[in-house]
C-alpha cells in the first residue's frame, strides 16, 4: 500500500498521467495568459480608469485622480464628439458598401473560368499586399490639388470646370479619404468571397439549370444565400477596419479640413498625442469599443463565434 | 459549360478592364517616381515620361537611409512575430487538445481584441513604455505588435491543430513519447504549413503599423520603421512626389515580393477563421 503511494509521489511530475494532462493544458496556455494580461488586459484597464479620471498626462504609480464622470459629461455635450460619432458612421456605410460592392463583383468575375486565372486573382487582390501609408502616398498625389489625376480627370469627364480643392473642401476631403480606403479594403471582401464562392458544389448550379433556372435566378437562389455566412462576416470585419483605422485618415487628410474627415479613432489620438487630454482620449476610445462590440453583436447576433 | 466566342470576349475583356482600374495606382506610383518634375508639375498628366529617370532609384537610396528605415521594420516583425509565435504555438496546441474551463472565455476575448482600436491600447501603452524608460525603443513595436497578433495567432493555429488528428500523438505516448514530445516531434512538423501561414500573416501585420511607431518612436529617428520614415518625407510645403514615390517602391516591395510568391499561405490564413 505505502509502496503505491510512494511509486505515485514520485511519478507527480508525470505529465503523460491522464490525471496531469489538464495541468500540462494550463502549463502550455499560461505563457499566452500571462503575455495577454500584460499587454492587453492590464494596459485596457489602465484606460477605462483613465477615462474616469481629469487627468492630462498620467505618469503610472502616480497617485490617482478622484473618480469624476467629467471626461464623459465633456464628451457628450460637445458637438465635436457627434461630429466624430457621424463622420464615423458616414465613413463605415460607404467604404464597407464600396468594398463589398467592387469585392464581390471581383469576387464573382474571378470565380469563372479562363485562362490566366491564377494572375487575374493575383492583381485583383493586389492592393490588399501594399501597405496603408505606400496607398496613401500614391492616392495623396492623385488627389493634389494643382496637378493631381483625379482633379483632372473630373474636368476631363465634365464632372467639374475647375481643379477639385480636395484639402480644403470637406465633401471632397471626405470622398478622397473614401475611394482611398475602398481600394485597400476591397481586395479583402473579394478574397473571402471567392473562398466562399469556390466552396459551393458545381452540382447545385447544374441542377438548377436543368430545371430552367435563368442566370440571375441561379444567382439570387444559390450563390447568395450560401455566400451569406461568409459575406456577414466580411462585413463586420471590413466595418471593425473602418471605425478603428488610423494611418490613411491620419496621413491623407490628418482629419480636416474642419474635422470633416475626423473620425473617433483619429479623435482619440488627437485628443491624446496633441493635445494632451489622456483622459478624454481614453474616454472617447472607450467608447468606441463599446460601439465596436455593440455594432457587431447587433450585425451578427448569434453567429457572432464564427467571426473568431 | 461552352462559352460563344461573343461572351470569351466579352469575359476577357472584362477580365482586363477591371485589373487595368485596380492596377492603375500602383503603375502611377512608378510613373511617378521616373517622371522628371517639369513632368510632374504639368497638365495633362505625362502618362509615361519620355526620358524615365531610373536613378532616382539609387539617388534617394543614397540621400534617404531607407535601408535603416528597412531594417528597424524588419526587427520589429521579427521580433513580435517571434515572441507571439512562442506563446501561440503552445496556447494553441493547449486549446485544441486539452478541454479546459474558460476556453469557450478565450474565444470570446479573441473576439474583443479584434476589435480593440490601437487609438484606444496606445494611450496606457504610452504610460507604460515611459514608466519603464522604453519610449523611442524599437522594443516598444515587439510589444505592441504583440498586442495584434497573439490573440489571432492563437486562434488561427487552434484551427489548424483541430484538423490534425489526435491518434498521431497518442500512437506516439504508446511508443513512449512524452506528451511535450508528442506535440515537438509529431505536431509540429504536421503543422508547419499552418505555422508558416500565421507567422507570414502576423509579419504583414506588424510592418504594416503605423500608429505604434509614430507614437512611440517619433523622437529617435534611427529607430524609424520604413512607414514612419516614408511620412517625413511628405514636407508641409513642398514635397518631392518623384522622391517620396521611389521610397515608396523599395518600401512595398518586400510586402508586394511576399505576397506575389506566397499568396496561397497568406490566403490561408484571411480566410480560415471565417469558413464554418
Amino acid at each position: 500500500m505505502t509502496d503505491t503511494v510512494r511509486a505515485g509521489r514520485g511519478k507527480f511530475f508525470d505529465l503523460a498521467r491522464p490525471s496531469r494532462q489538464h495541468l500540462l493544458g494550463y502549463i502550455l496556455i499560461a505563457p499566452a495568459v500571462l503575455m495577454v494580461a500584460a499587454i492587453i488586459v492590464w494596459p485596457l484597464i489602465l484606460a477605462i480608469d483613465l477615462s474616469f479620471q481629469q487627468v492630462k498626462i498620467p505618469r503610472l504609480g502616480g497617485a490617482s485622480r478622484p473618480f469624476s464622470l467629467n471626461n464623459y459629461t465633456w464628451l457628450f455635450s460637445s458637438e465635436e464628439f457627434w461630429l466624430a460619432c457621424w463622420v464615423t458612421f458616414k465613413l463605415v456605410v460607404v467604404v464597407t458598401a464600396g468594398s463589398v460592392a467592387v469585392g464581390l463583383s471581383t469576387a464573382l468575375l474571378a470565380n469563372n473560368r479562363f485562362k490566366g486565372r491564377t494572375v487575374a486573382r493575383l492583381g485583383i487582390a493586389l492592393p490588399w499586399a501594399v501597405p496603408e501609408i505606400i496607398a496613401v502616398v500614391i492616392f495623396a498625389w492623385m488627389f493634389d490639388t494643382s496637378f493631381g489625376l483625379f482633379g483632372w480627370l473630373a474636368i476631363q469627364l465634365g464632372f467639374s470646370d475647375q481643379m477639385i480643392p480636395w484639402v480644403s473642401s470637406s465633401t471632397a476631403a471626405f470622398w478622397a479619404v473614401a475611394i482611398t480606403m475602398v481600394w485597400k479594403g476591397f481586395p479583402f471582401v473579394s478574397i473571402m468571397c471567392l473562398a466562399g464562392l469556390q466552396s459551393i458544389p458545381s452540382d447545385y448550379y447544374a441542377a438548377a439549370k436543368v430545371d430552367g433556372a435563368s442566370v440571375f435566378q441561379r444567382f439570387r437562389w444559390i450563390t447568395m444565400p450560401l455566400l451569406m455566412p461568409v459575406l456577414g462576416v466580411t462585413l463586420v470585419l471590413t466595418l471593425l477596419w473602418v471605425f478603428r483605422d488610423f494611418s490613411i485618415i491620419k496621413v491623407l487628410t490628418g482629419g480636416g479640413p474642419l474635422r470633416s474627415t475626423q473620425t473617433l479613432s483619429i479623435m482619440t489620438y488627437d485628443q491624446a498625442f496633441q493635445y494632451h487630454n489622456f483622459g478624454r482620449a481614453a474616454a472617447v476610445g472607450v467608447l468606441t469599443l463599446v460601439i465596436c462590440i455593440i455594432a457587431s453583436l447587433l450585425m451578427l447576433g448569434r453567429r457572432s463565434k464564427s467571426i473568431y | 459549360m461552352r462559352r460563344t466566342f461573343a461572351q470569351s470576349l466579352a469575359l476577357y475583356a472584362t477580365v482586363i478592364f477591371t485589373l487595368l482600374m485596380i492596377l492603375f495606382p500602383v503603375y502611377w506610383l512608378v510613373v511617378t517616381a521616373l517622371s522628371t518634375t517639369n513632368e510632374l508639375y504639368r497638365l495633362p498628366p505625362t502618362f509615361w515620361p519620355a526620358d524615365p529617370q531610373w536613378d532616382i532609384f539609387a539617388r534617394v537610396w543614397a540621400a534617404k537611409p531607407i535601408l535603416m528605415w528597412l531594417w528597424n521594420s524588419m526587427l520589429a516583425a521579427v521580433g513580435s512575430v517571434a515572441l507571439s509565435m512562442l506563446v501561440s504555438v503552445s496556447a494553441g496546441y493547449a486549446l485544441s487538445r486539452y478541454s479546459m474551463r474558460g476556453g469557450a472565455t478565450m474565444g470570446l476575448f479573441v473576439l474583443t481584441a479584434k476589435m480593440l482600436p490601437a487609438t484606444l491600447l496606445v494611450i496606457p501603452l504610452f504610460s507604460i513604455f515611459s514608466s519603464f524608460g522604453l519610449i523611442g525603443s524599437l522594443w516598444t513595436l515587439v510589444l505592441a505588435h504583440s498586442t495584434m497578433i497573439i490573440p489571432f495567432a492563437t486562434w488561427m493555429l487552434k484551427g489548424y491543430f483541430d484538423t490534425i488528428p489526435k491518434e498521431l500523438e497518442q500512437a506516439a505516448m504508446v511508443d513512449g513519447c512524452s506528451p511535450i514530445g508528442a506535440m515537438v516531434r509529431v505536431v509540429l512538423p504536421i503543422a508547419t504549413p499552418g505555422l508558416a501561414a500565421t507567422a507570414l500573416y502576423a509579419f504583414v501585420l506588424s510592418w504594416a503599423d503605423y500608429a505604434y511607431a509614430r507614437t512611440f518612436l517619433v523622437n529617435s529617428p534611427d529607430n524609424w520603421t520604413a512607414n514612419l520614415g516614408i511620412t517625413t518625407m511628405q514636407g508641409e510645403y513642398v514635397t518631392y512626389w518623384n522622391d517620396i514615390s521611389a521610397a515608396s517602391v523599395f518600401i512595398a516591395l518586400p510586402i508586394i515580393a511576399i505576397y506575389l510568391f506566397l499568396e496561397r499561405y497568406l490566403v490561408g490564413g484571411l480566410t480560415a477563421g471565417a469558413e464554418k
